[in-house]
């Protein structure tokens, strides 16, 4: 009886163990499968902001889960947070729902080079210099592209 | 107390033939094998005949697996007419639900263009569909479309941390009869149907994101594979149509934190 319970013993701490490992495990693999060939880069190739919305929601949800399991600071969290409602955005702004009013339909200017993925409502088309410009809510836009995106940056018409 | 001696050794006990069936399920796992070698060489042939062709058109239909945020699945598909000539002109015209966009690249000079919104972006990249992947991506995070199919030497870069490989069996894509190649590497699977007579051309692709537990899969099917398309330079030169607005490429970094 004694050298079952001791071999039990034994059993059970290489079970928690192996569970214990799991965590440190999907950590380390988490980046490595959107770092290559992988899934990040594919969806990417072709898509627009929706699958790489989605793409970043589950790395964000990935990190999440990896800080939970190690209990790292909240600081990570909040980034994980952070980037998820980012995608979230993104997905509804691609998904055709009706766009969520960016901050500059409060008619407060925005910092010069902000980057928004719709235009606020309203916008009105305004040439100068040759650029076309969209003004609404105090701000100047103009388009340009966020890797295969097209989206608006404030400006300073020139 | 005896009887509470006896129970926790038996639930000890309980406990560790728990563990020991894990460990030797792991260990059966261990034992299958790995990489199957009737596969790997199934894709050398594939990623030796791709990097051969000096000039090839494909069409390509594209599905990526999504989630919605109120967490409902939901596929968008995405076409895509790609027409590559070595060493270093590419043309690719991609439409879809959300998405109008055409690619060019000359060798020299890479535009952008979006015809429904009628802006344009180009940037002077001369140098190798290598060269020109890598800089566009390190400093606008742009991702050249169908870079997988371009590079000369894939193979390395797909065989790349694989723990598994195995041949499925045969199928038969879009009317032709494939190998079907299953490769496995840390959080992701991806699959390759290769055309198993004559030409060995991909005729179907599926990765798979198995790090995530939505287990997302993006599938792009061929067709219309020409190994010898009549193709004049001019196509990979973009001529601004009449009312159309050139705009820049946003560098890296830019406006981080606003809806991206």
């Amino acid at each position: 009886m004694k050298t079952m319970l001791k071999i039990s013993v034994v059993a059970s701490a290489l079970a928690l163990m192996l569970i214990a490992d799991i965590p440190l495990l999907s950590e380390q693999l988490v980046p490595e499968a959107h770092a290559i060939l992988g899934v990040r880069r594919r969806t990417a190739v072709v898509a627009g902001a929706t699958v790489h919305a989605a793409d970043e929601a589950q790395i964000s949800a990935s990190q999440q889960q990896a800080a939970a399991a190690n209990q790292q600071a909240a600081a990570a969290k909040q980034q994980a947070a952070d980037a998820e409602k980012q995608a979230a955005a993104a997905k509804q702004q691609a998904a055709a729902a009706p766009p969520a009013p960016p901050p500059a339909a409060s008619g407060k200017p925005l910092p010069l080079g902000t980057v928004v993925s719709t235009l606020p409502a309203g916008c009105t088309s305004t040439p100068v210099g040759g650029v076309d410009y969209f003004y609404c809510g105090g701000n100047f836009y103009r388009a340009a592209f966020q890797g295969s995106n097209l989206v608006y940056v404030t400006a300073q018409p020139k | 107390m005896r009887t509470w001696n006896f129970r926790m050794a038996a639930a000890m006990f309980a406990l560790g033939v728990i563990a020991l069936s894990a460990i030797a399920s792991a260990e059966v796992r261990a034992q299958a094998p790995a990489v199957d070698p009737a596969a790997t060489q199934i894709l050398k042939r594939m990623t030796d005949y791709l990097g051969g062709l000096q000039q090839f058109s494909v069409r390509t239909h594209n599905t990526y697996e999504d989630m919605l945020a109120s967490g409902h699945r939901v596929d968008i598909d995405l076409m895509a007419d790609v027409i590559i000539s070595r060493p270093n002109k590419l043309f690719a015209e991609r439409k879809g639900d959300l998405v109008d966009q055409v690619f060019y690249y000359d060798g020299k000079t890479l535009t952008l263009y979006n015809p429904s919104d009628k802006v344009y972006a180009r940037e002077p990249v001369p140098g190798t569909f290598e060269g020109v992947f890598k800089f566009m991506y390190q400093s606008f995070g742009f991702i050249v479309p169908v870079s997988d199919l371009v590079y000369r030497d894939a193979f390395p870069l797909l065989m790349q941390d694989v723990t598994y490989a195995v041949l499925v069996g045969k199928s038969i894509i879009g009317g032709v009869r494939c190998d079907h190649l299953l490769f496995s590497r840390p959080g992701v699977d991806f699959q390759v149907w290769v055309s198993d007579g004559g030409q060995p051309l991909p005729r179907k692709y599926v990765v798979t994101d198995t790090g995530s537990p939505a287990l997302l899969s993006a599938i792009s099917v061929m067709s219309d594979w020409n190994v010898a398309p009549a193709v004049a330079d001019a196509r990979f030169t973009f001529v601004p149509p009449q009312g159309v607005q050139q705009i820049t490429f946003l560098p890296l970094g830019t406006g981080s934190g606003s809806g991206r």
